[in-house]
């Protein structure tokens, strides 16, 4: 439990838990006193009938009261277990006429007939005594019968002891009671708290949670509406991520025209040239990086649209960027070669565009010039494979899961979005494929691995033939 | 060589004319779909090169009224909208071929002559650095110089000629030459392009191999 931050468990706890501990408190010292008077009042009346079996003895002869205690009466009357006994016989004057004779005062009980009790001390020990004051043959004679306190501190220590035994129990087993019953009671909410870690962070659709509790269903309720919302925003984000890059294509691309064609035309001044090329070069820089938030916002799990899927191959979808690939190695001499075997599976067509394209575009901007980039796919029964190779510096094995994040850059001294590889992963993703990247062949370079299903398309033997083509 | 481009963006239409124009080709301009519409009803442009997002009238609807008139005209698309949708829409139209702004200009360029050639005959006189293809008497010289080539070899040349500076696979290069009616295999091509690489060495004319797919032909320094 962190008190540092509230929680409901431990504040169930404490609020059951303190007074459930307090009524314990209170209970066992009712029990104690329940326990305790009704003890403490037998032992008196015992003290009480003694002082009264005393009374009997006590005789009036000649106008002399005396007691008559055959020593075998004293010793029974003196006789306990576990206390010591005294008892005195005394007259009006406070005259003792038989026992004990430092027995204390006996002046304090007035009422005829009534044992009166209270503690005094006799031979340095704590005693419990009872008075009592009565008339033989109309003269006022005081009895006193005490004992120590053994036997009483005895009992007292049983009551005590058991009263605590008794009370720990029952506090323990309250608040065993309450942990569990507060831990039964939270379980719902612990379930939708698993249900929802267990969630792909992207998932944006409503929470399905069968055990809805009374308590839980209009915060169910409340998430999934939220959750809706976002799905809401995220869609308006996408379609306006899709709406602006569509908008900016068109200028875009006349723009790129009217400076192709006066770079074509100035191309014998130098300084004209130069400042056209550089121009052209930021505005492919804009068309890239409409292109990418294009590819993104399509990606977008959400957006995914199994109905555009189609038969094609991808082997074709390759040859069919070839031209823009080969360009883009040339500016850094970098020897782009293919092995493209008949890989034909179900999926978007521009969509997987996109991947390749970013797939390649990855590969080549991050090689170093003069390195070897090969690009090959090829099918197998269940799975149809796309994977690119190449020589460059590679990635350690920390990042590699780290690349396929948005934003995340390998290397801050190449341009790039540091979308491309989260573009692919999404693509990848959307047509049930998956992306893996190790190193290359003798654990140098990268390559990246994309596996589609093949969705029960029957293999080809086209690419028995095709296999000739390698060179 | 006429190529009627329909575009609303002026600041494109005006360079994308310019560029066409640099590239030999004489280019009308129209900047909507009723305009293009009503000139295409009296006008036969050798390529209708045609936006798809046009305000009034869509090149959609240009294009169906075109077909439906019995046009047999060739139609590039251009669109700033890459949905499989869009894509099959406009080719079930009747549209030829297909293009997504931003686009490359030679990839422009290269497909406009693409459906020039369907269309009409081909140029006679194909030159590239100092090599020179006459189609009609199937000469071919070096600076000058005349060059001889088996049948295979020329027309494998005179298609690389057509696509210079692009990537043609190997593929691409077997079905340019299949109305030979026989089986060449991939091998074989690569036996041609050896002999024309040897044939012509020092033309300025340089075929490059793209690993594992196929050549391009360029012009060289050399």
């Amino acid at each position: 439990m962190r008190p540092l931050r509230p929680s409901i468990k431990f504040n169930l706890l404490k609020w059951l838990i303190a007074p459930l501990l307090i009524i314990n408190l209170v209970g066992a010292g009712m029990t104690y006193w329940l326990a305790w008077l009704p003890a403490e009042h037998a032992f008196d009346q015992s003290l009480a009938d003694a002082a009264w079996a005393l009374t009997s003895q006590i005789k009036q002869v000649r106008g002399k009261t005396s007691l008559e205690l055959t020593k075998q009466a004293e010793q029974m009357l003196r006789a306990d277990h576990f206390d010591k006994m005294y008892f005195v016989v005394r007259d009006a004057q406070g005259e003792t006429l038989a026992g004990d004779r430092n027995f204390p005062a006996l002046t304090d009980a007035v009422e005829l007939h009534e044992p009166y009790t209270f503690d005094a001390e006799m031979n340095g020990e704590q005693v419990r005594v009872v008075a009592l004051y009565v008339s033989i043959d109309r003269n006022p004679i005081y009895i006193g019968i005490a004992e120590t306190f053994r036997k009483r501190n005895q009992t007292h220590y049983v009551i005590l002891m058991s009263l605590f035994l008794l009370d720990g129990a029952l506090t323990f087993f309250s608040i065993a009671v309450v942990w569990i019953a507060v831990n039964k009671g939270l379980h719902p909410l612990r379930e939708l708290q698993q249900h929802l870690g267990q969630r792909n962070h992207d998932n944006l659709t409503p929470i399905e949670f069968a055990e809805h509790t009374e308590e839980l269903a209009p915060v169910v309720t409340s998430i999934n509406g939220l959750l809706d919302n976002i799905r809401k925003g995220a869609s308006a984000q996408q379609n306006f991520l899709a709406n602006v890059a569509h908008q900016i294509r068109t200028p875009l691309t006349g723009l790129r025209l009217q400076l192709e064609w006066l770079h074509q035309r100035h191309a014998d001044e130098p300084e004209t040239a130069h400042s056209t090329e550089l121009m052209m070069s930021s505005v492919e820089r804009m068309v890239r990086q409409s292109n990418q938030l294009l590819a993104l916002a399509r990606a977008e799990p959400s957006r995914f649209k199994p109905a555009y899927l189609e038969e094609l191959s991808l082997d074709k979808l390759v040859e069919e960027s070839v031209q823009h690939f080969i360009e883009q190695a040339d500016k850094k001499q970098i020897d782009l070669g293919f092995d493209l075997q008949s890989a034909r599976m179900r999926g978007d067509h521009f969509m997987l565009r996109d991947l390749i394209d970013n797939l390649v575009d990855n590969a080549v901007r991050y090689s170093p010039p003069q390195s070897t980039v090969t690009v090959s796919c090829r099918e197998h029964a269940e799975l149809t494979l796309l994977t690119v190779e190449d020589s460059g510096p590679g990635i350690a094995p920390e990042h590699r899961e780290l690349i396929f994040d948005r934003f995340y850059r390998a290397n801050d001294k190449i341009a790039g979005s540091g979308l491309g590889l989260a573009i692919v992963r999404d693509i990848a993703k959307d047509h049930g494929g998956e992306i893996s990247v190790t190193s290359g062949a003798d654990d140098r370079g990268t390559l990246f691995v994309v596996r589609f299903p093949r969705h029960g398309l029957a293999p080809t033997t086209e690419h028995i033939v095709v296999d000739l083509s390698k060179v | 060589m006429n190529v009627l481009l329909v575009e609303d963006d002026l600041v494109l239409a005006d360079g994308l004319s310019r560029m066409l124009k640099s590239h030999g080709l004489s280019v009308n301009t129209v900047n909507n779909g009723t305009d293009a519409d009503a000139l295409l009803q009296r006008y036969t442009a050798t390529v209708l090169v045609l936006d798809i997002g046009l305000p009034g009238m869509d090149g959609f609807e240009v294009v169906r009224r075109l077909r439906a008139r019995g046009s047999n005209m060739p139609v590039l698309l251009l669109t700033a909208r890459d949905t499989i949708p869009d894509r099959v829409h406009g080719l079930e139209l009747g549209a030829d071929d297909y293009l997504v702004k931003p686009f490359a200009t030679p990839e422009l360029v290269a497909r406009i002559k693409a459906l020039i050639r369907r269309s009409s005959p081909q140029p006679t006189q194909l030159t590239i650095g100092g090599l020179s293809l006459d189609t009609s008497s199937k000469r071919a010289t070096i600076e000058g110089k005349k060059v001889d080539f088996s049948v295979r070899e020329w027309t494998v040349l005179e298609y690389l000629m057509q696509q210079a500076s692009r990537v043609v696979s190997k593929q691409q290069i077997i079905d340019a030459v299949l109305p030979w009616g026989e089986d060449v295999t991939l091998n074989a091509v690569e036996v041609y392009v050896s002999r024309i690489r040897t044939k012509t060495a020092g033309s300025g004319v340089a075929i490059r191999t793209i690993r594992g797919f196929g050549y391009m032909l360029e012009k060289s320094d050399a």
